[in-house]
């Protein structure tokens, strides 16, 4: 009993933890009637200071708006212990939007919402949780979805459950010179179409970079450049809530490219994290990977709940699980870890098989029945990266053809 | 000294009341400003005085819903204003079809005893929709504690309301009055601000307060006020959520989930990104909820696998989140402070059903 406790208080210690000091003021009402009663065109100009909110702000139909604080440190809007609304702001529908220069913080949910919108600049935001990071805290930290022609720069995202700055089902996004720590995910795109990643620090969440294409969504993603980002010691514990779809990443990657293709992955620097510093998967990894800890239900349904999910993303022909047209080329790879995690199946299974190296490069090798490597469509070129350690999982076939063989991935793309 | 860490750290995720704030004043946060709407609900003359009584004037119509939302337990009056001589324009599906100044007015109320609905009765809000040449907008008026009069109202507020239910329990609750934007957030179809209730299926009922014997929609037909469809032996209909002789068990939780969920849950709605479709015509059982795992639930997964586990209501997201009050998990996210228990039961039961099939 004694050593369980420990450990539980170990495993507590351990996780980071943001406290900046807040002297809070109280400009609630104001400060809602100017976000309601804006017109398009307008700018809502905030003052300096720790402004806290009992709920959220929003912003619904508007064009040409801008809204700004004095600058990061300046202007804090916390939304502790709210009582209405999920969010921090949210701002729907909406064109030629931009928000800049304040820190959003401690949001029930997502800090900053953005949906349905189009044109959005996002420059010098931070976004929050205060205390340690914690499954208690919001889900998403800086969130546009369903929108298109966004920018996230200049911006932090510190302890957020889910994904500290993460874009889904939008098109043509760009996110550069940001910071995300202590997030379950540092940076997500997710469905998303024509995205660049560059320049980012991503450090001390539990996954740093995660590409994915998810099934049954209203669109799909591909076409992801992520390059000169910095990604390293990615290793903090999940804290992610169970059913959210990050709660399944292992802590210490670095990069996950899942079911995506045409990405490409070049000039980033990418070290120290305890799984794998870049692995490549398809879908199939996730949805096969019964959460063998949870409810106790009978085994029967739990059965039958992942034959449907299965036979969804098989039956929709518009969604490709399969990761393909990816290069990975020209990063450095470095790892000052020496031993696998033995916390999940991926550590143990490079424990048994892979010399207990952690590897640079993994990929799942998993593909549809009947294609080949060879194929255009599922192609992955990995080179000039260096000296890493690559593992060939072979995971469709029980690992049989395990391999740490770069050879067949030495192509380029034009 | 290790107890103590631990027990500092459960504290400290417990505590989830907000910190304390002081008052300032706000000066020039917005760049213009520009106000021109009715700060009365008096000025619109729409009932005849004591306008608490909510007694209509002449254009100006009661009617009455198969399946309302749920508004902790608030009782609604809803009236329809029509300019003279302008018709609804029915429509099989959907909304019905209101011409430019067409208002829709719900009044938001509590009966001192919900045993004797009409007497003692505090009104709340009373949330008006305006068909305007460039679209319909919302507005918002509160009722002044004399309940002479309701005062326009754009950032929402709250309010400590209480009565006796009809089991005899007193319940009081911090009532939540919408700002402006809220209202967009449901009232959102395809990106443009819509009515939601009076659509044929809902109307298709009877109503004492405008006709205690004939159907509301044929009442209105009588009235000049809508043509029904010639040849048209029966009208759409929903069934009424607590009235089992109007459907079977699926139906009715159907047609709540309609009532309560899909003005977001829907294709062209503000909760399209989550994947999961309410309508009463969706037939896809995975958009429905069924073995459906979450999108971007957040916290609001609650550690479960499912939207509806069949069988397990228990285990099933959206139980998990009907139940819940925190901000950051309830559904609907907005419009509630407090569980609707019989909403919760009828859908409790009817995952449960869905084991056997």
């Amino acid at each position: 009993m004694g050593v369980v406790l420990t450990v539980v208080v170990l495993n507590q210690l351990q996780m980071p933890e943001y406290n900046p000091e807040r002297t809070y003021l109280d400009m609630e009402e104001a400060i809602l009637e100017a976000f309601i009663l804006a017109k398009d065109s307008a700018t809502i100009q905030l003052p300096e200071g720790h402004y806290l909110f009992s709920q959220e702000l929003s912003i619904s139909g508007k064009k040409h708006l801008t809204i700004k604080g004095m600058g990061m440190d300046k202007t804090v809007l916390s939304f502790k212990g709210q009582t209405k609304g999920a969010q921090g702001i949210i701002i729907s529908n909406s064109q030629n939007i931009t928000l800049a220069d304040m820190t959003i913080e401690d949001a029930a949910g997502d800090n900053l919402k953005i949906t349905e919108c189009d044109t959005v600049l996002i420059r010098n935001i931070r976004s929050a949780w205060t205390g340690k990071a914690s499954t208690a805290n919001g889900a998403y930290g800086i969130y546009p979805v369903l929108s298109n022609n966004l920018i996230i720069e200049n911006c932090e995202a510190i302890g957020a459950s889910d994904a500290g700055i993460y874009v889904g089902q939008s098109d043509q996004v760009i996110i550069r010179n940001n910071k995300a720590f202590y997030n379950v995910a540092g940076i997500e795109s997710e469905n998303s179409t024509r995205v660049e990643i560059y320049n980012n620090e991503v450090f001390e969440n539990t996954s740093g970079l995660l590409i994915f294409n998810l099934p049954k969504l209203t669109r799909y993603g591909h076409t992801v450049k992520a390059y000169n980002n910095t990604i390293y010691n990615n290793n903090t514990k999940n804290f992610g809530v169970k059913g959210s779809i990050v709660s399944a990443v292992p802590k210490g990657t670095g990069v996950v490219i899942m079911a995506t293709q045409n990405v490409s992955f070049f000039e980033n620097t990418v070290k120290n994290h305890k799984t794998s510093n870049l692995s490549i998967v398809s879908y199939e990894i996730f949805a096969t990977d019964g959460d063998s800890q949870s409810n106790n239900l009978a085994n029967e349904a739990r059965a039958q709940g992942i034959r449907a999910v299965e036979s969804d993303f098989r039956e929709d022909n518009s969604y490709n699980p399969y990761p393909g047209n990816i290069q990975i080329s020209s990063n450095l790879f470095e790892n000052s870890y020496r031993f696998p995690t033995l916390t999940n199946e991926y550590g143990i299974l490079m424990l048994l098989k892979n010399k207990a190296v952690i590897p640079d490069i993994v990929y799942d090798g998993i593909l549809p029945a009947g294609a080949t490597l060879q194929d255009d469509q599922h192609k992955i070129c990995l080179q000039e990266n260096g000296k890493v350690n690559f593992v060939y999982m072979d995971a469709a076939h029980d690992f049989e053809d395990f391999s740490n063989d770069l050879t067949p991935f030495n192509c380029k793309f034009p | 000294m290790v107890i103590v860490t631990l027990l500092m750290s459960c504290a400290d995720r417990v505590s989830k009341k907000p910190p304390k704030a002081l008052k300032v004043e706000a000066q020039d946060l917005l760049s213009e400003t520009n106000i021109q709407e009715k700060k009365w609900l008096s000025d619109y003359s729409f009932f005849t005085l004591p306008l608490a009584k909510l007694e209509p004037q002449e254009q100006v119509y009661a009617y009455d819903l198969n399946n309302a939302l749920f508004s902790d337990y608030a009782h609604k009056k809803r009236f329809i204003y029509l300019p003279k001589d302008t018709k609804m324009k029915y429509t099989e599906e959907g909304v019905f079809d209101f011409e430019v100044g067409t208002i829709l007015i719900k009044n938001f109320y509590y009966p001192k005893d919900f045993n004797k609905p009409d007497e003692d009765i505090r009104i709340v809000e009373t949330r008006l929709l305006i068909h305007e040449p460039q679209g319909w907008k919302p507005l918002n008026y509160i009722w002044t504690a004399d309940q002479k009069d309701a005062q326009l109202n754009y950032v929402g507020g709250e309010q400590m309301v209480s009565w006796t239910d009809e089991k005899q329990q007193v319940k009081t609750i911090q009532y939540g009055i919408p700002n402006l934007n809220e209202c967009k957030n449901c009232h959102n179809k395809d990106n443009k601000i819509t009515p939601i209730g009076p659509t044929a299926a809902q109307l298709n009922k009877k109503y004492s307060a405008i006709n205690s014997l004939q159907n509301q929609l044929e009442t209105f037909q009588s009235l000049g006020l809508l043509e029904l469809p010639n040849a048209h032996p029966q009208l759409p209909k929903l069934p009424v959520w607590n009235n089992p002789q109007t459907g079977g068990l699926e139906e009715r939780a159907k047609a709540y989930l309609y009532a309560n969920c899909a003005h977001c849950h829907r294709v062209d709605g503000s909760a399209k990104n989550s994947g999961l479709y309410l309508t009463y015509q969706e037939m896809d059982q995975r958009k429905r909820g069924i073995f459906k795992p979450p999108v971007a639930a957040g916290k609001g997964s609650g550690d479960f696998e499912y939207d509806i586990m069949p069988g397990y209501p228990e285990e099933s997201i959206l139980i998990y989140r009907m139940k819940n009050n925190d901000p950051a998990i309830r559904m609907p996210e907005i419009g509630r402070v407090s569980a609707h228990i019989e909403g919760v039961a009828l859908l409790e039961e009817y995952i449960k059903s869905l084991a056997t099939n």
